[in-house]
């Protein structure tokens, strides 16, 4: 099927019946309200690849809820993928609709006109489900603004039966509390299966609007609390109003009680069946204007086993899951046929631990000698480099970008991120060596068990790093270091460490800006301010959806952006709340507290987050099991995977899908697929196992001791990793957050 | 670098649906355009190979379009079925192919030959008979000068060559039945210069030109535009506004095609007598 076809590709008949659709927003009203507006085209819809429905002719009406401008909204993979699976159902119709900017937002409520979805210009308040994308705590504000804007109840007990279901995901609702009276159910975990699953559900129970009888007026069939109870019954699905929290007397919190007993004691969250197999999200839908991740997204990978201790994403994402060298080229020739984009980006947390991210780079670089690839990496080594290196078109080189994440080695190995000072240096040298001019440096300040002298080292290690590029490239080197504030994520080793105080947090800053000083030197750094809103939402339990409501009357909106951020309105939301943000935030949580998040896991276990927390303590590291030995993460217990990973040898993964694998709803049978002992590339030990094991992909590469081919490539040149992108948490996936963001990107 | 064996005239329209696109992200929209129908566009050389497309004239942020000129130049020959076939297949929604013209390939470049545009605009929130006379009065004028803001600087120029021809009629009643729109509306023609080398005028400065004459202001749909003040515009003055609600660049003129139309630099009509 061409991509022409399918935008207009009208869906089949359903028993929806008739159906009076409800009106979309008139377009004269749009227009004259698009014409006071800067970038109009965030609001207007249309893009390649969007998909425009019959509403009377579709049952369920989903509309994607992103709070956050388009610009940031649209780069997200986990939209992309879930936009595609449900309206590939013939009963299922998804719009979007993003967080209007301040001048919009103005104009919308002067003329009293409802926020409009994308595709057929309806209200938000038409529709049967908004799918709200919680990918950062600091777009709390901006939920409620789009609700408001559609004129739906703020809190589930404010809705009334005809406003639509508000169902989160995404990265940060392993601790959904903060955001549990805004939210009427949370699926946890990766959303592909578990979307169709609610669907049906709604469906079969009627929540979609009918006409009914006599009146002609349309109104649902099934009562919201009938169906709040059916949702929790799917696996991966919490629905927080059939909970109720108890706080000791101190304010710690004490249980979640159960209200209903279609609540379950606990949820896990779900991981997607098939990933390694059938890639979703091939019609990318291709923006009218710029956005942040302006290219094709292939996801190559899901999951880390590098195990950071401060990462959220990557531990909630286990197991690892790895897609086929075949499934992945196919997959992202399709992308970009599907989509005309010029440039692909391979992502995943960290693209280079991809076992196969050689063979596929080379193979499509060779296949598509105009396209740029670009791929995150959070691996600071020569591997990365080399590869990076091999893909970048010549020329013009933008920064490299690492991520030691701190100065010094003994807190790097506290919190897992092992790699010694000279291998950083040594990394500098090598992209210095290959036409590279700046290096991009991350780092995180307040870091569990940080001294004076960890913080001083990350000037120490810059200055290193610089002298070295003064060598090769003289007065035109430059490094510029990046710091932002280390916030304490649920689901993490770190989870019951205290954030430094804001005060602490600006000595540190300045003293790291003394250190600075100096031609070729550059260091930025995060307003600490916003890392403590961060923390104490991400540590929050549910008093604190009164104070994001009330942050919000006060005033408080698009605060993941500096220009808009209103700390005050905060501050002053918490003091009318009785409530200290510091408290949630900078408070030590003794480990044997209970935590209102406590009853929702994704990936690790608990009990492996203490065992891990007690070697950060000691400043022991943990293995990172894509080679073995399994640290019994608890992963496969939670999400029923198996890893299959030897005590000394590299896990099994998966060689050879079968072909004929993409986005084809029939896949391949499991008989087709080829298993392989491997390891991750790069590795010393890789190379025998490699040299046996005739990979899959042998059609597509040159061989399985990848020699890169290095023609002088032309392409516009990019800069990967703007600093937007830090604070403004551009997810590339479902699972993104602002610590993945920090790992960077490369390319040319 | 891939050698042009062939260069193609497309004439085209743009509606609704593209009418947000700036130019830059226009080229970029079209540029992808041809890589999902697999054209085998033409590449500049040098290290930033870019297909080798060039728009007559950009069109400005908000506006519709009815007939513009865009010169492709392809790797390889394609007949103009095939070419048209492939570029429906992968043009952003839109934006629609009128016609095709192979063009030789050393003829001179595309924009320098253009001389004219004509544009049509309703505009709400004004009577017609007060455009009218407000249209009259400009074209009676010697001189119109205005400024046009740079980045920083501001510079002053005369608006007055600039306008080739105007006019006024009603407004068509389909586009008005919305809901808080002024009641008032009266659409306005206007054929203005547009030449590298004489210098083009903006069609929302001839607006913003009438309504200073009409002691109102503009409230531009291209939000760009409403950067531009208006010669006048006293800050903190409330005055009457013009919006206007659908802003069409019907026409671009190359010299050739005016010539033989017999219209090139005909003395402007009075407004009124040609309304209708
Ligand atoms: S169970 Fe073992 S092999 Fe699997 S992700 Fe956890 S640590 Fe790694």
């Amino acid at each position: 099927m061409t991509t022409a076809l399918s935008r207009q590709r009208s869906p089949a008949r359903t028993e929806a019946g008739p159906f009076n659709a409800p009106l979309p927003v008139p377009a004269l009203t749009i227009r004259r309200l698009l014409s006071r507006v800067r970038k109009p085209g965030r609001y207007s819809g249309g893009e390649w690849n969007s998909v425009r429905k019959d509403w009377s002719e579709t049952a369920l009406k989903w509309c994607f809820t992103y709070p956050d401008l388009y610009e940031i909204g649209m780069s997200n993979l986990g939209l992309r993928i879930l936009y595609e699976v449900l309206n590939e159902r013939p009963n299922c119709l998804a719009e979007r609709c993003f967080a209007p900017d301040v001048d919009l937002q103005a104009e919308l409520r002067s003329a009293k006109v409802p926020l409009w979805s994308l595709e057929t210009r309806r209200s938000l308040h038409d529709f049967d489900v908004l799918g709200l994308s919680l990918g950062y705590e600091l777009v709390a504000t901006n939920v409620l603004d789009m609700l408001d804007l559609a004129g739906i109840g703020l809190t589930t007990g404010e809705r009334s039966e005809a406003d639509p279901l508000v169902i989160a995901g995404g990265s940060i609702v392993l601790n959904p509390e903060p955001f549990a009276d805004l939210t009427d159910a949370v699926v946890l975990g990766e959303g592909e299966d578990v979307v169709l699953e609610i669907s049906e559900v709604l469906q079969s129970l009627g929540w979609h609007r009918r006409v009914c009888g006599r009146d002609g007026q349309s109104r649902r069939g099934v009562d919201r609390a009938t169906t709040l109870r059916a949702l929790a019954r799917i696996p991966g699905v919490y629905v927080p109003s059939l909970y109720e929290p108890r706080y000791e007397a101190d304010g710690t919190f004490a249980a979640l009680d159960r209200l209903d007993e279609a609540a379950p004691p606990s949820v896990a969250g779900r991981i997607a069946a098939d990933f390694e197999t059938r890639v979703r999200g091939i019609r990318q839908i291709v923006p009218n204007i710029g956005i942040v991740f302006d290219r094709a997204q292939l996801e190559v990978m899901r999951g880390c086993t590098r195990g950071c201790r401060f990462c959220q994403a990557g531990m909630q994402s286990r197991p690892l899951r790895e897609r086929a060298p075949e499934v992945a080229v196919a997959a992202a020739e399709a992308i970009l046929r599907a989509t005309g984009y010029e440039e692909v980006g391979l992502t995943s947390l960290s693209t280079a631990d991809y076992t196969f991210v050689q063979e596929v780079a080379s193979a499509l670089h060779r296949r598509n000698p105009e396209v740029v690839i670009s791929l995150p990496s959070t691996r600071v080594d020569a591997f990365t480099v080399e590869l990076v290196d091999a893909i970048a078109p010549g020329g013009r080189r933008s920064g490299f970008t690492f991520a030691p994440e701190a100065g010094s080695q003994r807190l790097r190995d506290t919190i897992n991120k092992g790699v010694s000072d000279e291998e950083i240096v040594r990394c500098a040298e090598l992209a210095f060596s290959r036409g590279w001019s700046a290096v991009k440096l991350y780092f995180m300040i307040g870091l569990p068990g940080e001294t004076a002298e960890d913080v001083l080292a990350i000037a120490g290690i810059c200055r290193r790093v610089l002298e070295i590029g003064r060598r090769r490239h003289g007065g035109r080197a430059q490094v510029k270091a990046n710091v932002s504030t280390f916030v304490p994520k649920p689901n993490t080793p770190f989870q019951w460490d205290g954030q430094d105080a804001t005060d602490e947090i600006e000595t540190k800053v300045s003293q790291l800006r003394k250190a600075f000083h100096g031609k070729g030197l550059v260091l930025s750094w995060h307003d600490p301010r916003s890392s403590l809103l961060e923390a104490a939402l991400g540590r929050g339990d549910r008093r604190l959806t009164p104070v994001i409501v009330r942050a919000w009357r006060n005033g408080a909106r698009l605060d993941a952006w500096d220009e808009h951020f209103k700390f005050d309105a905060w501050i002053q939301a918490f003091d009318e709340e009785g409530l200290d943000p510091a408290w949630y935030a900078q408070r030590d949580i003794p480990t044997g507290e209970h935590l209102p998040w406590e009853h929702l896991g994704a990936g690790v276990s608990g009990d492996f987050l203490l065992r891990d927390r007690r070697l950060a303590l000691a400043g022991r590291t943990t293995a990172d099991c894509h080679w073995g030995p399994c640290s019994n993460c608890g992963a496969p217990a939670v999400t029923g995977f198996d890893c299959d990973t030897g005590d000394q040898g590299p896990r099994r993964m998966l060689i050879s899908g079968g072909g004929g694998t993409v986005g084809d709803e029939g896949g391949t049978g499991p008989s087709s697929r080829r298993w392989r002992y491997l390891g991750p590339p790069g590795d010393a030990r890789r190379s025998d196992v490699a040299a046996a094991a005739s990979i899959g992909a042998a059609a597509y590469c040159a061989g399985d001791n990848v020699n890169l081919d290095r023609a002088p490539r032309r392409g516009r040149s990019h800069d990967m990793l703007g600093t937007q992108m830090q604070s403004k948490d551009a997810g590339t996936n479902g699972l993104a957050s602002p610590v993945e963001a920090a790992g960077g990107e490369n390319s040319g | 670098m891939s050698e042009a064996v062939q260069r193609w005239r497309i004439v085209f329209a743009r509606n609704e649906e593209a009418r947000y696109l700036a130019h830059l992200d226009a080229v970029t929209q079209w540029e992808r355009a041809f890589r999902r129908g697999a054209i085998p566009v033409a590449t500049t050389g040098g290290f930033n190979a870019r297909p080798k497309l060039v728009f007559a004239a950009p069109l400005q942020l908000g506006m519709l379009a009815e007939h513009e000129l865009a010169d492709l130049f392809l790797a390889e020959r394609l007949t103009a079925p095939a070419l048209r076939e492939r570029l429906t297949a992968g043009m952003p929604a839109g934006y629609r192919v009128i016609d095709l013209h192979d063009v030789w390939i050393g003829a001179p470049a595309l924009a320098p030959q253009l001389v004219a545009a004509d544009y049509r605009m309703t505009l709400l929130g004004v009577e017609r008979e007060d455009l009218a006379s407000a249209a009259t009065r400009i074209l009676s004028a010697e001189r119109l000068p205005r400024e046009r803001r740079r980045e920083t600087k501001t510079v002053a120029y005369d608006l007055r060559p600039l306008i080739i021809e105007l006019r006024v009629r009603d407004a068509d009643a389909g586009t008005l039945a919305a809901d808080g729109a002024p009641a008032e509306a009266a659409e306005l023609w206007m054929r203005l210069r547009h030449s590298q080398e004489r210098g083009s005028g903006r069609a929302d400065e001839v607006v913003a030109a009438l309504a200073d004459e009409l002691g109102m202001t503009t409230a531009s749909e291209t939000p760009g535009a409403t950067e531009t003040p208006s010669a006048t515009e006293t800050p903190g003055v409330d005055r009457p506004r013009i919006e206007s609600a659908v802003s069409v660049r019907e026409r671009l003129w190359l010299e050739e095609e005016l010539t033989q139309h017999g219209e090139r630099d005909q003395a402007p009509s009075s407004p009124e007598q040609t309304a209708g």
